[in-house]
């Protein structure tokens, strides 16, 4: 199992070289402040628990995995104490508002934590995770009663929270689902139906579980339009927050998966189990959004996570395995063999890694910036402006960084050669686990479609423009800058590129409507590496400026050089194939898929 | 899990009507081999995978094999199976005459493998393993070990593994370390252990037959003295009987990421008695013999699984309903349309489908290289030979590289349901994913190709390949085939100054070769099958008016349209060259 150690040195050249978090913190209102001592301080603590605490407990729970019972769900050993020790700790409570209990620190904050959490043990982060994004909701939008029962025993982690949408014939399509909700006429609702693939939906962490479910009242339009959100506790509790009758809702099984075994996905029946309403009626879906967009950020992060795992766990065996000699002479002549980081298709593969990991890991914190913006900006103008542009970033950020991560997941395993494919190694886990992220909190042609469809044909093309013009206005003050031409030539070259091609489709699609689905998904990788491209620039940028000497520098513009010329002509690929319109997808008729 | 179909009329198809395969086996003088006994062949195999194969295949994966104390158990219904299998003579079908063998050519027994992988892939190594051992020691054992072995390994009574690997010797064999001591009546005592031997040890026959490298005490140093043994399990005795037990024993068997239920064993020698087989130290040309049929076969194991992905997501995009089609609702009575009639869910369908037919066809073009070389005569026949050397690791590396493509896309039409595994969906995947990595990693099959098989003879093999290709967009006179001829003319003349421009590069840089190796390899995969595409649209534009060839015309288009520009990519990638993957100090990772 490579043992996970937290990219504490990249962290820091991305928060405070790149990103300058010492000028973005105290922009913030209605936040505490972020000091750069309080964010060492709280990198340093939280990577030691991911190191200490979590990361031993990754391979036992994928071998253990969750057993249910009619009793409940049992997590792999170590589990619950581990979660106690992290309860006690206060991280729960980060980025949570003070009123509840929280520490107040803008949300930033919590999801640097799950970076290196996510890193150390996916299947266990996914706990505390959801949970967050579950109070996340609450905080925004739940009424008194539920805030002041129920919110600040989610913020200290006594009680976990849930999201339960899916249902077995409705995923994608939340529209299609049934469950329903009887008014009780005492403000409460009895909630009837079956979830499906709830994360955390059951388990022996906590003493309560806080379910968010969604679920359509008597007589509410049909669709999108009709569907509600409930607060459902395991537990009903009483006035004072202590635990008071068993709700009607049970775990009927758990899933056998591919991966993320140490985390619970359950079956849920909601069987007339008592629900308050959150909000208005038939808005749950725009509540909800709420929290899939954290959820999504969320999921990103599992690409980059799981990703800087299997670089390092490729990296330290490529470093130590001796087979074969370099083709240009022996670099271990004392040894039987060569380290194979020699080689040059090796060296592709560990490049690759580095070269996704670390710019995923620019884009993601850059947008983690953007989401402190759009939740504790000073103006409203600047909330609204930094919310546009992270509706246009989640979907690239969510599909285009777990997409990759499995790529680098994949290499992790083929660097180890047949020992990548055996258990006891660690290696084939992290693709195990991590390929769950291109799936949920919405598939990646679900991403697909949301970007070019909803954020930017929705918008004419203009929530685009504003990335665009924040690209092109970067290259433009690199302009005189001989040494970065390398990376701002193809950057301003793809950046207008970028444009065109989003008109072209737009244009195609006026004719016709399949034409939006038929580019999507080439259109969001594209995007993603014009993203990415966006980040090494700056990264090389900045290396550029470093002092002489400075290895770490030296090697991100090494990096940044090896991206521009072996992964992003990836995009001379996906425009081809996404400006080859609808008609050889939707030519070949239904029953003409196989014989 | 799905339910495996075979493919059979796709089968047919290429085999018949694409590669004209008759008129092939009758030149190389195969005259018994004919359309009908293929044919036959072919829907026995089918039913043989679907009805035997197929329903073992997820409880395999769920049971898994068994260590206690040296025996391995495999999962229920193996046993069984194997027999059935061994019973119905599919070991035997590319064997020696002489022994029981029955000399189908390579371009139908693939489409076998291809079924009993894609069907069961951990019982399907059972087998095809056996046959490799059985061709290895066809080509290079004495008369007397192939009387002995050889007709009991091709009757399935007894099982064959390969031992190669030891703990600090996968890529790098010349680093092996198990010895063999003369013994004064001819033999050999082996020592030594080896590990990820598939089939290592089980109980689906009396015997085991492992043919393992070892060096004897005064060998050269590295791979120039590495001899091959045969070592029995159970002794056999000189009236064919089973003897005592050999000093070969299973350590243990490792746990894996898929192909749960193929025991993958450490194997422990312990002066074990061995007999040597071809010439001392050269035991690794011996092995290579036969490892061009094993490669491609373990590239048939990427088709094998994607076709059986590709038939299971097509089932669900048909079945599930969410959501409408942006042109309005296709299903207006039901709650929402098939999710086939949303484009992006057709570009999966349709990758994997043009992955996987395109894959058939190359399979069986490399098939017909290798029957021509062992059939075939004269100038041909070595044009074939050169071939094969040339097209080995494309089809290994290419074929299983494209069948996890095709798995992961399999498994994400599915939603949430692709990761959960009564589905059966994610199994493909984990199964797929160790071809990527045996009988050579896809790395070491890029270095094969682009230095061994490219660079070393200046292209010559390349260029046979090139001017087939370019000769045959030339000539082909079928109306109707202008827009596949025109972007495989422009890709194989990016292929070809791709080509040039590496073995340029190489000459005075070291790296060159493998800094290009695995890129190029996809390059060079990417033009061929869409070569293959145009000469299955050839033959369907041949064939008239039905679904089945207006299929395979939409199928061409959307490949040249969508896959093809890949090239471009891999292209501007290769050409990049070495620095940016050497300059880098190991320190600063």
């Amino acid at each position: 199992m490579p043992v996970y150690k937290a990219p504490l040195r990249d962290m820091q050249f991305v928060l405070n070289d790149l990103l300058k978090v010492d000028q973005h913190y105290p922009t913030l209102s209605d936040r505490e402040e972020v000091t750069p001592d309080l964010l060492d301080a709280i990198l340093n603590e939280g990577a030691k628990f991911a190191e200490e605490v979590i990361a031993p407990l990754n391979q036992i729970g994928d071998q253990q995995g969750c057993t249910w019972s009619e009793d409940g769900v049992t997590t792999p050993d170590g589990f619950k104490e581990a979660y106690q020790q992290y309860c006690e700790s206060g991280w729960t409570s980060v980025s949570a508002r003070t009123e509840f209990g929280g520490q107040g620190l803008p949300p930033s904050v919590g999801l640097l934590l799950s970076d290196m959490m996510g890193g150390a043990n996916w299947s266990w982060s996914m706990y505390p995770g959801l949970s967050s994004s579950a109070a996340r909701v609450l905080e925004e939008y739940g009424n008194e009663m539920q805030q002041t029962r129920y919110l600040p025993k989610m913020v200290d982690g006594t009680w976990t929270g849930t999201m339960c949408l899916t249902e077995p014939h409705a995923g994608s399509d939340v529209g299609l689902s049934r469950t329903k909700a009887k008014d009780n006429g005492d403000g409460t609702y009895a909630i009837t139906g079956t979830k499906i693939f709830i994360s955390s939906g059951e388990h022996d962490m906590a003493e309560n579980i806080i379910h968010l479910v969604l679920a359509r009242t008597e007589g509410a339009p049909e669709g999108t339009k009709g569907i509600s959100l409930f607060l459902v506790p395991k537990f009903i509790a009483h006035e004072d927050s202590s635990l008071g009758d068993r709700n009607g809702v049970t775990c009927g099984s758990i899933e056998h998966k591919m991966g993320i075994k140490g985390s619970a996905t359950a079956v849920l029946n909601f069987d007339g189990a008592t629900g308050y309403m959150i909000g208005e009626e038939n808005k749950g879906l725009t509540y909800m959004f709420v929290m899939m967009n954290t959820a999504r950020m969320g999921t990103a992060m599992q690409g980059l996570s799981l990703g800087q795992l299997s670089y390092q766990g490729g990296l330290e065996y490529a470093r130590e395995r001796l087979q074969m000699r370099s083709l240009s002479g022996p670099k271990n002549p004392d040894g039987p063999a060569d380290p194979i980081i020699v080689h040059p298709d090796v060296r592709r593969m560990l490049l690759t890694q580095k070269a996704f990991t670390e710019g995923s890991r620019a884009f993601l914190y850059w947008i983690l910036m953007v989401v402190d913006k759009a939740n504790c900006g000073a103006t409203e103008e600047e909330r609204k402006e930094a919310d546009d542009l992270l509706h246009l970033l989640t979907p690239i950020a969510k599909a285009f960084v777990t997409e990759t991560g499995l790529e680098v997941a994949n290499y992790g395993v083929q660097i180890y050669g047949g020992h990548g494919f055996i258990s006891e190694w660690g290696m084939e886990q992290i693709v195990r686990d991590l390929r769950i992220s291109t799936l949920y909190e919405g598939t990646t042609g679900i991403q697909a479609l949301d970007l070019l469809g909803r954020k930017i044909m929705g918008t004419g093309g203009q929530a685009l423009m504003t990335l665009t013009k924040i690209i092109h206005k970067y290259c433009e003050s690199q302009k005189d800058n001989a040494a970065m031409a390398e990376f701002v030539e193809p950057l301003a070259a793809l950046n207008k590129e970028w444009g065109d091609i989003t008109m072209q489709i737009g244009e195609k699609a006026m004719q016709n409507p399949d034409e939006v689905g038929a580019a999507s998904v080439d259109y969001l990788m594209y995007s993603g590496y014009i993203a990415l491209a966006y980040m090494w620039a700056q990264m090389a940028e900045l290396a550029l400026g470093g002092s002489e000497g400075d290895s770490f520098m030296a090697s991100k513009i090494k990096t940044a050089r090896f991206y521009f010329q072996r992964l992003l002509p990836r995009t001379e690929s996906h425009k081809l194939s996404m400006l080859s319109g609808a008609d050889n997808l939707m030519a070949l008729d239904v029953d003409e898929f196989a014989f | 899990m799905p339910d495996y179909k075979a493919p059979v009329k796709d089968m047919q198809f290429v085999l018949h009507e694409v590669f004209n395969a008759e008129s092939i086996w009758s030149k190389l003088g195969l005259e018994e081999v004919n359309r009908e006994l293929a044919d036959a062949i072919l829907d026995e195999a089918a039913k043989i995978s679907e009805n035997l194969l197929s329903p073992l295949n997820r409880s395999g994966d769920e049971e898994g094999v068994s260590w206690n104390d040296t025996v391995v158990t495999t999962p229920k219904g193996f046993p069984e199976a194997f027999k059935e299998l061994a019973e119905g003579g599919w070991g035997a079908l590319a064997g020696a005459p002489e022994y029981g063998g029955q000399v189908i050519p390579k371009m139908l027994v693939l489409m076998f493998e291809e079924m009993s992988y894609g069907s069961n892939i951990a019982l399907g190594l059972y087998l095809s393993l056996t046959s490799g051992a059985a061709l290895a020691l066809a080509n290079h054992a004495s008369d007397e070990l192939k009387e002995k072995y050889l007709p009991n390994m091709y009757s399935g009574k007894w099982a064959g593994s390969m031992c190669l690997t030891e703990g600090h010797a996968g890529t790098d064999l010349g680093m092996i370390r198990t010895k063999a001591e003369p013994q004064a009546d001819g033999s050999y005592s082996i020592t030594g252990n080896k590990i990820f031997i598939t089939g290592g040890e089980h109980d689906l026959t009396e015997n085991i037959v492992h043919l393992v490298l070892a060096k004897l005490p005064d060998a050269p140093a590295g791979s120039k003295g590495i001899s091959l043994f045969l070592v029995p399990k159970f002794h056999v005795n000189d009236d064919g009987s089973l003897g005592e037990r050999n000093g070969v024993s299973c350590g243990s068997v490792e746990h894996k990421m898929g192909i749960h239920a193929s025991a993958t064993c450490v194997l422990n020698f312990d002066g074990a008695k061995g007999y040597l087989v071809g010439e001392v130290n050269k035991g690794l040309a011996a092995m290579f013999t036969m490892m061009n049929y094993e490669r491609l076969s373990v590239g048939v194991q990427g088709l094998g699984l994607a076709a059986a992905a590709y038939n299971g997501s097509l089932d669900y995009a048909r079945e599930r309903l969410q959501s409408r089609s942006p042109a309005g609702p296709q299903n207006a009575d039901g709650p929402a349309d098939p999710i086939i009639v949303h484009p992006d869910v057709r570009r999966m369908l349709l990758t994997q489908k043009a992955y996987v037919e395109a894959g058939r066809a190359f399979a069986v073009f490399v098939g017909q290289q290798l029957d021509t070389a062992k059939f075939g005569e004269g100038e041909e026949q070595a044009r074939a030979a050169g071939l094969v050397e040339l097209l080995t690791p494309i089809a290994k590396a290419f074929l299983t590289d494209k069948g996890l493509d095709c798995t992961v896309l399999g498994q994400q039409c599915f939603g949430g349901h692709g990761y959960v595994r009564e589905w059966g969906m994610e199994q493909l995947v984990r199964d797929v994913r160790i071809a990527q990595i045996y009988e050579g990693t896809n790395g070491i099959q890029a270095l094969d190709l682009m230095g061994r098989k490219v660079a070393a003879n200046g292209g010559q093999n390349m260029g046979v390949l090139l001017q087939e290709m370019r000769d045959y967009a030339e000539s082909v006179t079928t109306a109707g085939m202008e827009e596949f001829t025109a972007p495989l003319q422009s890709a194989v003349e990016v292929l070809d100054s791709l080509t040039r421009d590496v073995l340029n590069a190489a000459k005075n840089d070291p790296h060159a070769v493998g800094a290009a190796s695995v890129e190029y390899l996809h390059a060079a995969g990417y033009t061929i099958y869409a070569y293959m595409w145009a000469r299955m649209a050839e033959a369907a534009l041949k064939a008239g008016d039905n679904e089945f060839y207006t299929s395979k015309l939409h199928t061409a288009r959307f490949y040249m349209k969508r896959l093809l520009p890949q090239l471009q990519a891999l292209a501007t990638s290769v050409r990049a060259g070495s620095d940016v993957l050497m300059d880098l100090p190991e320190s600063a990772f």
